[in-house]
């Protein structure tokens, strides 16, 4: 005896369901179910793990939705739940995708459907309606109108026919209650009455009992309000996945309550219904099958594979020079043989499709990922990056023995995304297309507000804790209470407090559970005209349909996605190139102003393409290894600078070797030392084995790269490069790596390599080969990073404005402005009339010769101070767009009143601009002082009657400087200029804002970012700054270290904080802005010092400061001993995997 | 009819329904098909800890009707609601009702 639950909610019905389908079906198969339903709220959300679940543990799954219905008006009325026919050929499934987007179309504009889109949905008899404890009827009959629900069943029976079933549900709750064996039996009378089959379930909440509570948690989530004042919590807590038996004592129970023929009835029922509702996952759900845009959509008249072929060897004489030619057709060979057997052309055309519309935008965009090791993916465009060039693997992107289609990510100019969407639409039809959402899971803060919330905690209470808790999992509360100081004080708190004990169970209780859904930032979804059969569908918020599913679902559902990545550094890279031409509007002026010896790269009007700018030009590897590499891309970060400092990259390759060493794997599993060792000939570089050598030759014999990993396995055991990344993939798996290693071990010794050395083979397999980095990905990402520090080297300011205008990196902006100061690009005030909304380059009428700044120019370009940079109207607090743009299209102004009378400001903006000093070039006799005074005078009716005011097109009337501004007698310190810009702007534009800290510091002996590179390693100082950046990067062995960099006007100092400084820091790592910091400096390189911290002050408190010689003070905190870096490595793949599993860092598939 | 929550001890089927009774040193006999249901525990008006894992009983209160006569001699029937918490795995004495109550109303 077998029982099928047929009205199951999963966890991915937000707010609502408890457990994971991967939960409930194990749950199910081990009580021995053949079958189990998911019936979601609102949607499809979990039914692709749903079946992935059941076809794992041998269930047949069931799917279904639990919709609101609703009346004329759009009142939602109760709820039901459809089920989709199984073996239907798809039929039954498309019906219920198409349901559930009715259901979410805008249209009524409550979600639901009214009777008429009941009755189009029912129309061909796929779907089955199931009428329980949440219907109308049942309503009606809790409020004991008794012929409104006996009226509302015969509505539904007219409606629906014999796709109607009455549903119950027990839950033995007390009388009167929903669910209550009362209203069960009398919902089964009438059922009975009027010739309608019941069906019995457990309106299944979560897998086991101990859900419930979390199933209140969520009630009160859901109406954010605390479960004392929630108006309906769960009767009780039996909503769980019962038991075949227990189901069967219900029916037995139910049987004795009406008539016992009733109860087995019930169960016949509903087994008779659950084979109805039995999907075949292929024939049904077009499982794993891709399902590729029509041909004719992608404009292809003959068999895909022709084309590609046709297309790849056309340009191959097109974009390779004639002695590369002959390898390269070799190669294409190999790959076009691959993607054949594989039937995947279609999809090669349909990215390349894609690829072109973004190309036709004139809008940037390169492949990133394992995509550019492919020579098919360049010769059609997709990819930037010449796979041969580089030496990179097909097999690390698509092999035989990989059948699932491949990832291919493209990044884009991240403020175009949209507009690139909207084209796909269009280009493809709107009924191929939709984008891809993602679930966003309870993290620690969210947890604990919603937990805080629903026990009726004190907002402040909730407020103080939530905010101390920074980035980790909620599951991992108690740990991070023992275990990290800033929560010390926390700890403390909770040891002995009741409520907070509570507060964190609950918030374990949330964590990780879904909250909602959301756009994927870059997936869309291209498929077939079948598209809407295939994915539910709902809006995203930017007036495209979203699919339910996410990307863990597109290979199962035979969807393609392409990650559509807006990348704002391409943003930045493009509006940098626009602002030198608009500058230098020829290919002579741009090739004088960058310094640049060729121009074979520059267009005739001025336009660099940078796709054919040489890859070894020495004054971007100057600006590289001098490290001033902020608003570089990848390569800007405290820890980048360091490593980029200590390296020394020389070539392009080194670029990518520098990238792909910066990653947790490598970093943790110390791969960086003996690398650089090796590098700079300290060290002779040791080879495991001569024949590993022309694999390893390029990283001095570290491992580094995945495709070093398949070489070394296809090198030692010849099983073939396809074979060789899977194997790769499997390493570190606990699962498959035992058996990898028996293959590696005994294939090694047949082909009569020396036990020690297949010992350390194994050995390095195993302990970084799931750690590396792809090298294609570390090669495609290298690309930008090169341009963005070509551009910075030759045109820093308008590379500069452009970093400014998209803020494509980690930190603040106001430290990429200190870093203009830097590099001796004056920073132009905001103007009433000659700043726009952009960050703009100016050239300067006089320029005054500007030093050589820190950061290296190339030679022969413009020197600094013949070009600034000009603020923007952008950022300004509580400056509406509106207001913006009304400003602007006023320009120019030539008085306050004309200001006043023309640009239609607020009384707000009028006086914050007043104060950020944006009408001082109208002040004649006053200066910005008399300017705000005068500004907070007004009244707040100023200005003209809108009616008055001119249209567009219509001139002003000048009026003159009609307005009186007294003077007020008073001057603006440079400090409260600086305090008003960060108040207004969140920068400090006119001065650096630890210059206002100079005086009250200098009885201390501060040492500044320049001197510090000056100084013997080792030596003992106090800087002081304003904290750009903080990284916690996940640790071997489990100690935590927290980076953290503050600027100080004339560079960044980058500290580190060991576990015992952070114990009497404590709460001041990550909550204070200004810091004092003593330690000691601690040399990373020839260009490149940090800081090893011993203390740390908030600036903000003064009292707290050292004495002035805290220096010499003997009771200081000392430098302890720290491991040295190079003591053995001692993990295998245990703790790292998971940690960076954990960490989401894991990069064996990207 | 009184209020009560004092121990009582209950012999149940290896389906966990109630079969005997033995209450202040007497035992009893189920009369009638007993009536269970789940009434609601508002957990968080208790401050009682909720960690993942609890199980059951955090959410409700199982509890049965019986109707009890005497297991030897003479006595007038009588309805109990008792509790029981798979927590403690104990029963309690919720209630006793002066005469037979219908079940399952």
């Amino acid at each position: 005896m077998s029982f099928t639950h047929l009205n199951v909610s999963s966890a991915f019905s937000a707010h609502y369901g408890v457990s994971t389908p991967a939960q409930l079906v194990a749950a199910a198969a081990a009580d021995g179910a053949h079958a189990l339903g998911l019936t979601d709220r609102d949607g499809l959300y979990g039914a692709v793990k749903h079946v992935a679940a059941c076809l794992q543990h041998g269930l047949t799954p069931i799917l279904g939705v639990n919709l609101a219905t609703l009346d004329r008006s759009g009142k939602p009325t109760g709820r039901i739940i459809l089920l989709a026919q199984g073996h239907s050929n798809g039929a039954g499934y498309a019906a219920l995708c198409r349901a559930v987007s009715a259901a979410h179309s805008e249209t009524p504009a409550a979600m639901g459907l009214t009777r008429e889109q009941l009755a189009h949905a029912l129309r061909g008899g796929r779907l089955m309606v199931l009428l329980g404890a949440e219907s109308d009827v049942a309503k009606a009959l809790e409020a004991h109108r008794y012929a409104q629900a006996r009226q509302a069943l015969v509505g539904w029976k007219k409606l629906a026919g014999s796709r109607l079933r009455v549903e119950i549900a027990l839950h033995l709750s007390a009388d009167a209650a929903r669910y209550s064996l009362g209203y069960a039996s009398k919902l089964l009378r009438y059922a009975h009455e009027l010739k309608i089959a019941a069906v019995l379930s457990n309106a299944v909440r979560y897998a086991d009992a101990d859900g419930a509570v979390t199933a209140d948690l969520l009630d009160s989530a859901r109406v954010l309000g605390s479960l004392a004042e929630l108006e309906s919590v769960q009767p009780n807590g039996q909503g769980w996945l019962k038991s075949s038996v227990q189901m069967y004592r219900l029916a037995a129970l139910l049987g004795r309550a009406t008539e016992p023929r009733f109860g087995r009835a019930l169960l016949a029922e509903t087994e008779r219904v659950a084979a109805w509702a039995s999907l075949d996952e292929r024939t049904d759900l077009g499982w794993k099958t891709p399902v590729i845009p029509e041909a004719h959509i992608i404009g292809v008249h003959q068999p895909a594979q022709q084309e590609l072929s046709e297309r790849t060897h056309a340009a191959i004489s097109r974009l390779l020079p004639p002695e590369e030619a002959a390898a390269a057709r070799a190669r294409l060979a190999d790959e076009l043989q691959v993607i054949e057997k594989l039937g995947f052309a279609s999809y090669f055309l349909t990215v390349a499709e894609t690829v072109g519309l973004i190309t036709e935008l004139g809008v940037r965009v390169s492949a990133r990922g394992s995509g550019a090791s492919s020579l098919v993916n360049y010769l059609l465009g997709i990819s930037h990056v010449n796979p041969l060039r580089h030496d990179l693997l097909f097999e690390r992107f698509l092999s035989a023995e990989r059948t699932t289609l491949p990832d291919i990510d493209i990044d884009v100019e991240s403020a175009r995304r949209h507009e690139i969407y909207q084209r796909i639409f269009e280009a493809f039809g709107a009924e191929r297309v939709s984008l891809m959402s993602m679930q966003n899971a309870y993290r620690a803060r969210g947890a604990v507000r919603d937990a805080g919330t629903a026990l009726g905690l004190e907002q402040t209470t909730i407020d103080d804790i939530a905010k101390q808790l920074w980035r980790f999992s909620a599951s991992s509360f108690r740990e991070a209470l023992s275990e990290k100081p800033e929560l010390a004080a926390l700890a403390e708190r909770v040891s002995d407090n009741t409520d907070l004990q509570i507060l964190i169970d609950a918030t374990e209780r949330l964590d990780r559970l879904p909250r909602h859904i959301a756009m994927h930032p870059c997936g869309v979804i291209l498929s077939d005209v079948t598209l809407y059969d295939r994915t539910p569908v709902q809006p995203s918020g930017i007036g495209l349909p979203m699919s339910q599913y996410d990307k863990h679902d597109m290979d199962y559902m035979g969807l393609i996605k392409l990650d559509i990545l807006g990348v704002r550094m391409q943003s930045a890279i493009a509006y940098t190139l626009a602002e030198i031409q608009r500058l230098h509007p020829s290919g002579t002026a741009v090739a004088r102003a960058g310094g640049h010896s060729r121009s074979d790269y520059i267009d005739a009007d001025g336009f660099i393409d940078l796709s054919r700018v040489p890859l070894d030009d020495p004054s971007t590897f100057e600006l590289i290894r001098s490290t001033h590499t902020l608003g570089c891309f990848q390569i800007e970060s405290p820890g980048q600078r360091e490593l980029i400092g200590k390296l020394a990259p020389r070539e392009f390759n080194d670029l990518i070797i520098d990238i792909s060493l910066f990653r947790p794997g490598p970093m943790q599993s110390n791969m960086v030392k003996p690398y650089l060792e090796h590098r700079h000939g300290f060290a002779p570089a040791r080879y495991l084995h001569r024949d590993l050598v022309p694999a390893l030759a390029e990283t001095h014999g570290v491992t580094v790269f995945h495709e070093q990993v398949m070489r070394i396995l296809n090198v030692m055991t010849d099983c073939g490069f396809g074979t060789a990344d899977d194997l790769r993939r499997g390493l570190g798996n606990p699962n498959r790596e035992p058996e990898i290693e028996r293959f590696f071990r005994s294939q090694a010794a047949a082909r009569g390599y020396e036990p020690q050395v297949i010992e350390d083979c194994w050995q390095v397999l195993a302990g970084f080969g799931s750690f590396g980095f792809c090298k294609a990905h570390g090669a495609a990402f290298a690309v930008p990073t090169y341009h963005s520090a070509w551009l910075k080297a030759h045109h820093p300011e308008a590379f500069l404005a452009g970093i400014w205008e998209h803020d494509p990196g980690m930190y603040p902006k106001r430290l990429l402005v200190s870093e203009a100061r830097r590099m001796n690009i004056p920073i132009l005030p905001l103007d009433i009339n000659r700043s726009t909304d952009h960050y703009r380059v100016e050239a300067i009428a006089e320029p005054t010769p500007a030093p050589a700044p820190q950061v290296p120019r190339a030679p022969g370009s413009v020197r600094p101070g013949h070009y600034g940079i000009r603020l923007a109207f952008r950022e300004i607090h509580q400056m509406s767009q509106r207001e913006t743009a009304r400003l602007l299209a006023g320009q120019p102004y030539d008085s306050l009143a004309d200001v006043r009378h023309r640009a239609g400001l607020s009384r707000r903006t009028y006086q914050n601009l007043a104060a950020l000093g944006v009408f001082d070039s109208l002040l004649a006799e006053n200066n910005r002082a008399d300017a705000i005074a005068h500004s907070q005078s007004l009244t707040p009716n100023h200005g003209i009657p809108a009616k008055y005011r001119p249209g567009p097109g219509q001139l002003a009337l000048p009026l003159g400087p009609i307005d009186h501004i007294a003077r007020s007698g008073q001057r603006l310190s440079a400090e409260e200029m600086v305090r008003t810009e960060l108040d207004l702007m969140h920068l400090d534009a006119s001065g650096h804002l630890m210059n206002s800290y100079t005086q009250p510091l200098a009885h201390l002996p501060i040492t500044r970012a320049t001197e510090l590179l000056h100084l013997r390693n080792g030596s003992e100082v106090l800087v002081a700054g304003v904290r750009v950046a903080t990284q916690t990067p996940p640790m071997r062995g489990g100690q935590r270290v927290v980076f953290i960099s503050v600027d100080d006007g004339t560079g960044c100092i980058d500290a580190t904080f060991f576990a015992d400084v952070q114990q009497h820091t404590g709460t001041l790592l990550f909550n204070t802005r200004l810091l004092l910091i003593h330690g000691t400096t601690r040399r990373t390189g020839p260009r490149g010092i940090s800081l090893q911290a011993l203390n740390a002050w908030d600036l903000h408190q003064p009292e707290t400061w050292p004495d002035p010689n805290y220096l010499q003070d003997p009771a200081r905190p000392q430098p302890s001993y720290r491991p040295r870096s190079h003591s053995r490595v001692t993990f295998g793949t245990g703790e790292l995997a998971a940690r960076m599993r954990a960490e989401d860092l894991d990069q064996r598939g990207a | 009819m009184g209020m009560f929550t004092e121990g009582i001890e209950v012999t149940c089927t290896p389906a966990g329904v109630p079969l005997r009774v033995r209450w202040q040193g007497r035992d009893y006999r189920l009369v009638a098909e007993p009536h269970c249901w789940f009434e609601r525990r508002k957990w968080w008006e208790e401050k009682v800890r909720i960690p993942r894992g609890a199980g059951a009983g955090l959410a409700d209160y199982e509890m049965w009707r019986l109707q009890l006569a005497p297991l030897r001699g003479p006595g007038e029937f009588f309805s109990v609601d008792v509790s029981f918490d798979p927590q403690s795995t104990r029963w309690r004495l919720v209630k006793t009702h002066e005469y037979p109550l219908a079940l399952g109303a």
